[in-house]
């Protein structure tokens, strides 16, 4: 894409994010919005390990609960409001990151992901233990959120509009931050790695503080997709933030989307999130099948997900469109 | 000391049936370089089989091993041959997430049809434990110990005494080497995947009834089984079973001597030393 289709392209993206809620009325069809937003946030922050730097974590849930728990935590027992919490979840989430990374990035490949899955595992553990700290297995439920008031309107929290500006703030971070680093001579390192970690340090790139930097702005992400999580549904125990199937459903976006893309963690996210929340409203149970199956096929038929081969494809016609002119 | 006898004990005894887990997923890795995420789900498959079987048709746990695990193995032969081999071929990253996604689709279709209830198998022999030399052994576990035995024994008769067990030894060491020789190593790849599903199926069907059975066990048993391999060394089976023994005694006696609740971490604890410090397993035979 040129400079200027891609300005315009973030122009009518913006635009479409401003006036949706106005034009969408059903609160369901707000609440899938939202979600996908949610998910596009969780999406893009293991896009930035996985898909730009090659680093396949089993453990985000982890980043996802530390985002959660301190969000909800914080308003809980030091009354800060869960609007700056989210903020304080995604830093708490990046300062955890940063041991793991040093101990974890010490394997790599397959071995990376086993230990990131023991991580996960190991968090999991210690919330559902650590009672006084985060009440076990019990987890905690906001009853009132406070007042809020905006340019003299106080905000109505039990409405949904509030939360999508939120979630859609959350998700021009997400992308903005994703975009800045497919340019940066970090996102060039991070590629450098993920074709080839050895020529990659053979050629003076200190893989390790570009790794663990990494992580550090993909745990962020993973903090405010946990504390908005803990906003929006005012609920958090173990099972519900720290469950495995989250990593895996924040693997199976980026992949689904296409890996290492900007776009990609936000088509993942309609495409997933949609057909789980139409499912779960019908069976209850059993969306995650098709997140499985989903993820099957895609790997099998198109493993560079679906951003990244219309992405191909439209290289393509511009290719054949160049060709013609030049004839 | 009696407590550290009665603990000893029965680590080793469940340690014998983490011990198939972990052959399973290793014999898997050593010829064909993935890791089956989904291997906890052909435990929980066989758990399943167990239950149903003494349920529906009143058939013992323990004597319908010999039914599940043969049809475990061609299941296991079919699901490599249909849906895994033409992903092999992609690389282990795509391998693992493509497995993330069959266990996730085998975990939550068995949610689905069996829902999330927690199940338990009752044997009408198992309710007093026996008491060789004053330590309690559960029935259930000394019966699942022996068979794990034996079936661990005639592996490695196939492993050792067969042209075809030599024949997925050769490919695990090397498989350049035994495509030269004249192995069709495609075939051994479906049949050791077979047995891999085989041995996780078994084991499924004897720890069914000394373990609650739920159709998402295998999330809490493919961790295990990686805890298990790593330990031993991936590839490695002498170092799977030294592998399952020890983290059944670890969990054992952590539960009496460090915490209850904290079992299950001890195993994360020490999997991730060992990633760290002797990536080959402790006995340094795997392959890193």
């Amino acid at each position: 894409m040129t400079g200027r289709a891609a300005a315009l392209g973030w122009l009518a993206g913006l635009l479409a994010l401003a006036v949706l809620p106005f034009l969408v009325k059903n609160p369901f069809l707000v609440h899938v919005v939202i979600l996908v937003y949610m998910w596009t946030v969780l999406g893009a922050a293991w896009n930035v390990l996985g898909g730009f730097a090659g680093q396949v974590s089993f453990g985000h849930a982890a980043l996802f609960g530390i985002g959660a728990y301190t969000t909800i935590i914080l308003f809980l027992k030091a009354g800060v409001a869960p609007w700056w919490g989210i903020l304080w979840g995604g830093l708490a989430a990046a300062v955890g990151s940063v041991p793991v990374g040093l101990i974890c990035f010490r394997l790599r490949g397959p071995y990376f992901s086993l230990a990131t899955l023991a991580v996960a595992e190991l968090a999991k553990l210690v919330a559902l233990n650590w009672e006084w700290l985060t009440n076990g297995p019990v987890g905690f439920l906001i009853t009132t959120l406070p007042p809020l008031t905006i340019l003299g309107h106080a905000v109505n929290w039990e409405a949904k509009a509030p939360f999508y500006f939120l979630a859609a703030l959350l998700l021009l971070v997400a992308l903005a931050s994703t975009a800045w680093l497919s340019r940066s001579r970090l996102g060039a390192f991070l590629v450098a790695i993920r074709e080839n970690e050895d020529a990659a340090e053979a050629v003076g790139i200190d893989t390790v503080r570009a790794k663990v930097l990494t992580l550090a702005l993909s745990a962020f992400l993973a903090g405010l997709g946990g504390g908005f999580y803990a906003f929006y549904f005012r609920y958090v125990d173990p099972d519900a933030v720290l469950n495995i199937g989250l990593s895996m459903e924040m693997v199976f976006i980026a992949m689904v989307g296409g890996l290492g893309t900007v776009g990609g963690p936000f088509i993942g996210a309609v495409f997933l999130t949609t057909i789980g929340e139409v499912v779960r409203e019908r069976f209850q149970v059993g969306h995650l099948i098709f997140y499985g199956l989903f993820m099957m096929i895609v790997i099998r038929f198109l493993p560079e997900g679906i951003w990244g081969r219309a992405r191909i494809a439209w290289a393509r016609v511009r290719a054949g469109a160049h060709r013609h002119g030049a004839a | 000391m009696e407590t550290f006898v009665q603990s000893l004990v029965s680590g080793l005894l469940t340690g014998s049936l983490y011990a198939m887990i972990g052959i399973g997923l290793t014999v898997v890795f050593g010829v064909m370089r993935i890791i089956n995420l989904a291997h906890g789900e052909m435990v929980m498959l066989g758990m399943f089989a167990a239950y149903f079987s003494q349920k529906l048709w009143g058939i013992d746990p323990f004597a319908s091993v010999l039914v599940w695990a043969p049809v475990m193995f061609l299941f296991g032969m079919a699901l490599y041959r249909t849906l895994l081999r033409k992903i092999v071929a992609g690389g282990e990253l795509n391998t693992l997430l493509y497995t993330a996604g069959l266990s996730l689709l085998i975990a939550n279709l068995a949610l689905f049809a069996w829902t999330g209830d927690y199940r338990t198998i009752i044997l009408p022999y198992g309710l007093t434990p026996m008491r060789p030399f004053g330590i309690a052994v559960p029935a259930a576990l000394a019966l699942g110990f022996g068979l794990a035995v034996a079936i661990t024994g005639a592996l490695w008769a196939f492993l050792n005494r067969t042209n075809l067990g030599r024949a997925i030894r050769a490919t695990s060491q090397n498989r350049e080497a035994a495509v030269l020789m004249g192995i069709d190593v495609e075939r051994v790849a479906v049949v050791t995947f077979g047995l891999g599903t085989a041995l996780a199926g078994a084991a499924g069907v004897l720890l069914a009834p000394s373990l609650y059975l739920y159709p998402t066990v295998g999330e809490l048993l493919v961790v295990k089984s990686f805890v298990i391999v790593v330990l031993g060394g991936l590839g490695s089976v002498p170092g799977a079973i030294a592998g399952g023994l020890l983290l059944g005694v670890v969990e054992s006696l952590g539960a009496v001597y460090v915490s209850a609740t904290y079992k299950d971490g001890l195993g994360y604890v020490l999997f991730l030393l060992v990633l760290l410090y002797r990536p080959a397993g402790l006995f340094g035979v795997g392959k890193s």
